[in-house]
């Protein structure tokens, strides 16, 4: 146990921390909204991975290019579905929205699980991104490097977004609460849909990522990330981005290094250990590191 | 009167016209995980089938072969079996090539006393487990572990090895069990450099590679207990992470999943397997045409050849036992002696449903899958 | 005869029937249309536990089919032929290869241990509210999932346990569905399920009356939990295998719409969801072959969500299928108890 083996592993990490951060900033900015639990989340980034590497990623274009066509599938799908099932349940009970939620995402698992088989299917990578780094006996990937320049830069643009245009203002004033944003003359709707573009954007991110980190897409792989995602936003603070990013970076080293550390025969628990983790924070301390008020918790 | 009596006597005259057919059950997870190998498997079965009723058929009946697919889900699968006996009413199943599965499906054939021969699972001890109605077409994971060892240690010259094997299933936990039961037996313990496991379907393999690398002197080869659809997977990482060695493995390499996903990196894996489809042997050759001609396209791998092995064993039971009645099929696939077929000769050794046949070691070069050895255990 | 007590004639004898059918169906029936039966009881039991926390309490579970596994699992360990123990669980303690229970016993084994692993998971996961509950119910699913695969000596991994002694029966079946039939009922028409429908509407105001949230909470938790057990072990002696991936989340969504759609607190409900929606994609798969389950699912989704836009309160919302009419006033049956969680949203087309 070495320096350069903890250096690796911090470095791991980094990485995987960085795609659940994008992942669970998403489902921060859509449940600050309105109070959703998107499970289909996990779906968009999934599909969006899916299609990149049935139709994009087969054409060797520029990488950052891919990336925006896999974030634009996303936004779009996410808006899709916003304006197909959740708009219309506005004024529905918190379990409806729930259910919806779960229908969805099902609805989109299917669909992918029909339409590609469960087979793995390979995501084609420049050499760029596939090529394995050494830095000082730290192997780094290319993609690595892309997803955490990716995580820093929405971060950076986000925080901006929110805080300098009008439109992303609006946002954080619905988010913090409908009804005065309302009598403060903000139509809610285009907030809402803008959050919901702009979180879905992030899941289509992290799809094309993961196809370019682990080299392969499968319509089962957004169901896990989703619930982790949901784990990195509890852990950070729920309604706060920076608190889901945070979150994501935290969870993702946490898992790294329990697998890292522990003998080999403990690997297999790590899922078990991100959940036990879950309702640890759960019962010591609901809001998360970068909490929102206790009154909004549920 | 007359009329209600013929209306009685009609079915009658129906029933036996049906039933002039053979009813074959193909059980195999046509979709699904285990669809790389077991859709081939399902059109091996069938084109046999079809073969054997365009030269006239069986007992002078056609065979017809039902098709229920389980889906690489163990419920579904058991529930197809209990479909294909219970409503279909066939009077043999055929079909699966995972030894997991054959344990989950094996039951209910043997509760309803109709023959199972298992096409492609390969664990030794099946037939034992799951009753004296199942019989296997392969060869056990133990003649295959041994013979691909072998062929490492005298022809690669492998002296230290590395294991990772998948947790997921009996047959990958069988072949690293026999694997390194044989390394031992010929090179002693010291061979072993590491063990390490995975779980099947897992993506990422960036901390078994970590420990691999750590260690202080590089093994000779590598040895992957795997099933099909994490192959290309785990060969693709192990390469690109620089692990040049040769990478070893039984039949759950045999897929073209490999060339597939790792392409060019896919150079140095050897596995054991049950026939080569390239070999010059006249029954292979015909087979590799006949498949060609009614698919499109050549056998996928040897699981192919094994659906087809599959049903020719059924045909020979049936004409030797002269009947199609499900006890009498068994009675006759027990007796099975010299039957020589695509993937080599079966014979039952009195009391075991265990076939002795040779051992097929491939390399793969240049993303083609050549014939490297023929073993005889 | 009142009406009331008219219903109660006629619930009676639907119960009687349903025993005769099963009685029936194992004397004669074809294999498959056997199955069929037991399968639709198996649902039956699933959704009507289940709405026992869902519905009763608006505690939204999605951890249920955890539940099922425990069950599933512990019952067939003590069920498992001697014979095969020391090749599937070679490294098992003497005392187990040795002890088999019969069937009856290890159900309510199964149940049980489920109802314990409920009760001890119950404190941190019942603090927890609306979507934090459901998400957290939803990783004990993962969890159990996991363990499951990583407990080796016990429950041979992903593999799976083959071979269990499928004793299953439509008459088991159909008889444990009869109680837990009753067992709600009686909840819900009982002062019991009046505090959990005070619980269900307003918490606060609930606790803040005397109410003891926690172990009201935690009883209906646990008993639902028991069921889903029992539910298990059915399953488990009933498909003779069974393996993590069994108890997925496909099963919980599929239980889920089931109970959506039936209608969120109404037993009969649970009844009518479970038996249409497994009976008329299994009609739909035989039909069409193999290859469409996944369709049946994709629709499932569809209708689900048409059901919460159009008729979100499901078939029979909180009524029973009843010739009285329902009654006003509070409590888990009239018309105050129609409301669902969410204080802050109020639904306008609750009845």
């Amino acid at each position: 146990m070495n320096g350069t083996y903890l250096l690796q592993q911090l470095v791991n990490g980094l990485a995987i921390g960085s795609l659940y951060a994008l992942l669970a900033v998403g489902l921060s900015m859509v449940y600050g909204i309105l109070r959703l639990i998107n499970f289909a989340h996990g779906e968009l980034m999934m599909v969006a991975a899916m299609a990149s590497a049935t139709f994009l990623a087969g054409l060797r274009v520029w990488p950052p290019l891919l990336l925006v066509g896999g974030m634009l599938l996303g936004g779009v799908l996410g808006v899709v579905v916003e304006r197909v099932a959740y708009s219309r349940l506005r004024q529905a009970s918190e379990v409806n929205l729930l259910v919806t939620s779960l229908a969805v995402s099902t609805f989109l698992a299917t669909g992918a699980l029909m339409l590609w088989s469960g087979q793995p299917r390979r995501f084609e990578r420049v050499e760029v991104l596939s090529r394995l780094y050494e830095v000082g006996g730290v192997f780094v990937r290319g993609a690595d490097i892309a997803i955490l320049a990716m995580a820093v830069v929405s971060m950076a643009l986000l925080t901006w977004l929110t805080s300098r245009t009008r439109l992303g203002v609006a946002m954080r004033a619905v988010a913090e609460d409908l009804r005065v944003a309302y009598l403060m003359g903000i139509d809610p709707s285009r907030p809402i849909l803008l959050a919901f573009f702009l979180g879905s954007m992030l899941a289509g991110a992290a799809g094309v990522l993961w196809g370019w980190k682990f080299g392969q897409v499968a319509p089962t792989m957004g169901f896990v990330p989703m619930l982790k995602a949901f784990v990195a936003a509890v852990i950070g603070g729920i309604g706060s981005i920076p608190g889901a990013f945070l979150g994501g970076i935290v969870l993702g080293l946490a898992e790294v290094f329990f697998v890292g550390l522990l003998p080999a025969t403990y690997s297999g628990y790590r899922d078990v250990f991100v959940f036990a983790l879950l309702f640890l924070m759960l019962l010591v301390r609901p809001t998360g590191i970068l909490g929102v008020s206790l009154a909004r918790k549920a | 009167m007359l009329r209600r009596a013929l209306i009685f006597l009609l079915p009658m005259l129906i029933v036996p016209l049906a039933a002039a057919q053979i009813r074959i059950g193909s059980l195999y997870n046509v979709t699904g995980d285990m669809s790389s190998i077991d859709a081939p498997g399902n059109n091996g079965l069938r084109l046999a089938a079809k073969l054997i009723n365009e030269s006239g058929g069986l007992l002078g009946q056609q065979v017809e072969v039902v098709t229920v697919d389980g889906q690489t889900d163990q419920t579904q699968l058991t529930n197809a079996a209990s479909r294909l006996v219970n409503v279909e009413n066939v009077v043999a199943v055929a079909g699966i090539n995972d030894s997991t599965f054959a344990l989950a499906a094996g039951p209910v054939m043997q509760a309803a006393g109709v023959p199972f021969v298992i096409a492609g699972a390969t664990l030794p001890t099946l037939p034992e487990q799951i009753g004296d109605y199942a019989f296997m077409v392969p060869f056990g994971d133990d003649a295959q572990s041994f013979a691909i060892v072998d062929f490492a240690i005298d022809q690669l010259g492998v002296e230290t090895y590395y294991m990772l094997y998948d947790q997921a299933y009996d047959f990958t936990l069988a072949v690293r069990e026999f694997a390194n039961q044989r390394f031992a037996e010929r090179l002693g313990a010291g061979a072993l450099l590491l063990e390490d496991s995975y779980q099947s379907g897992d993506a990422d393999f960036s901390s078994q590679i970590a420990r691999l690398r750590a260690l202080p002197t590089p093994p000779d080869a590598i040895f992957m207990s795997s099933v099909p659809s994490d192959a290309g997977n785990l060969v693709q990482q192990f390469r690109e992470a620089g692990f040049d060695q040769p990478i070893l493995s039984a039949d759950g390499f045999d897929t073209p999943l490999i060339v597939e996903v790792a392409g060019d990196l896919s150079d140095g894996v050897y596995f054991s397997t049950h026939t080569s489809l390239s070999s010059d042997d006249p029954q292979v050759r015909e087979f590799v045409a006949a498949y060609e001609a009614e698919y499109g396209h050549p056998p996928e791998n040897a699981f192919a050849a094994l659906g087809y092995d599959a049903m020719m064993l059924i045909a020979d039971a049936i004409r030797r036992a002269g009947s199609a009645d499900p006890a009498a099929i068994r009675d006759a696939l027990a007796d099975t002696q010299g039957l020589d077929l695509v993937t080599g000769t079966i014979t039952y050794a009195p009391g075991s449903r265990v076939p002795t046949k040779s051992v097929t070691i491939i390399g793969v070069q240049g993303g083609e899958y050549l014939f490297q050895a023929e073993v005889t255990p | 005869m009142t009406r009331e007590r008219l219903d109660t004639v006629l619930y009676w004898l639907l119960a009687a029937g349903a025993i005769a059918v099963a009685l029936w169906a194992q004397a004669g029936w074809n294999n498959y249309a056997v199955r069929l039966l037991t399968y639709s009881g198996l649902y039956v039991i699933l959704v009507v536990s289940l709405n026992i926390v869902n519905g009763f309490v608006g505690i939204f579970s999605l951890g249920h089919i955890g539940f099922m596994a425990v069950g599933a699992y512990v019952s067939a360990l003590a069920t498992y032929p001697l014979a095969r123990r020391p090749a599937t669980f070679p490294t098992l303690p003497e005392w187990f290869q040795s002890l088999a229970l019969p069937y009856p016993v290890a159900l309510l084994l199964g149940g049980a241990a489920a109802a314990l692993v409920a009760a001890v998971i119950g404190f941190p996961l019942l603090r927890l509210r609306g979507h934090y509950l459901a998400l957290g119910s939803l990783a004990l699913l993962v969890i159990v999932e996991q363990l499951a695969v990583n407990l080796h000596p016990v429950t041979r991994g992903s593999r799976g346990l083959a071979g269990i002694p499928m004793l299953t029966t439509p008459l088991w079946v159909w008889a444990v569905a009869v109680v837990v039939v009753y067992v709600a009922a009686r909840i819900k028409s009982s002062g019991f399920g009046l505090l959990l429908g005070a619980i269900r509407l307003d918490d606060v105001a609930a606790a803040a009356s005397g109410v003891r949230l926690t172990r009201y909470k935690m009883s209906a938790f646990v008993v639902s939990a028991f069921f889903a057990g029992v539910a298990g072990g059915l399953w488990a002696h009933l498909v003779g295998v069974i393996a993590p991936s069994v108890f997925s989340y496909d099963l919980t969504f599929r239980v889920i719409v089931m109970l959506i759609i039936g209608g969120l607190g109404s037993i009969t409900g649970s009844v009518v969801g479970a038996l249409g929606l497994f009976l008329l994609p299994e009609a739909f798969t035989y039909l069409e072959g193999a290859g469409t389950h996944g369709l049946s699912q994709l629709l499932l989704a569809v209708v689900l969500v048409l059901v919460m836009i159009f008729r979100p309160n499901g078939l029979l919302g909180r009524r029973e299928l009843s010739l009285a009419r329902a009654r006003d006033g509070a409590g888990p049956g009239g018309r105050l108890g129609a409301r669902t969680t969410g204080a802050d949203r109020p639904n306008p087309d609750d009845a």
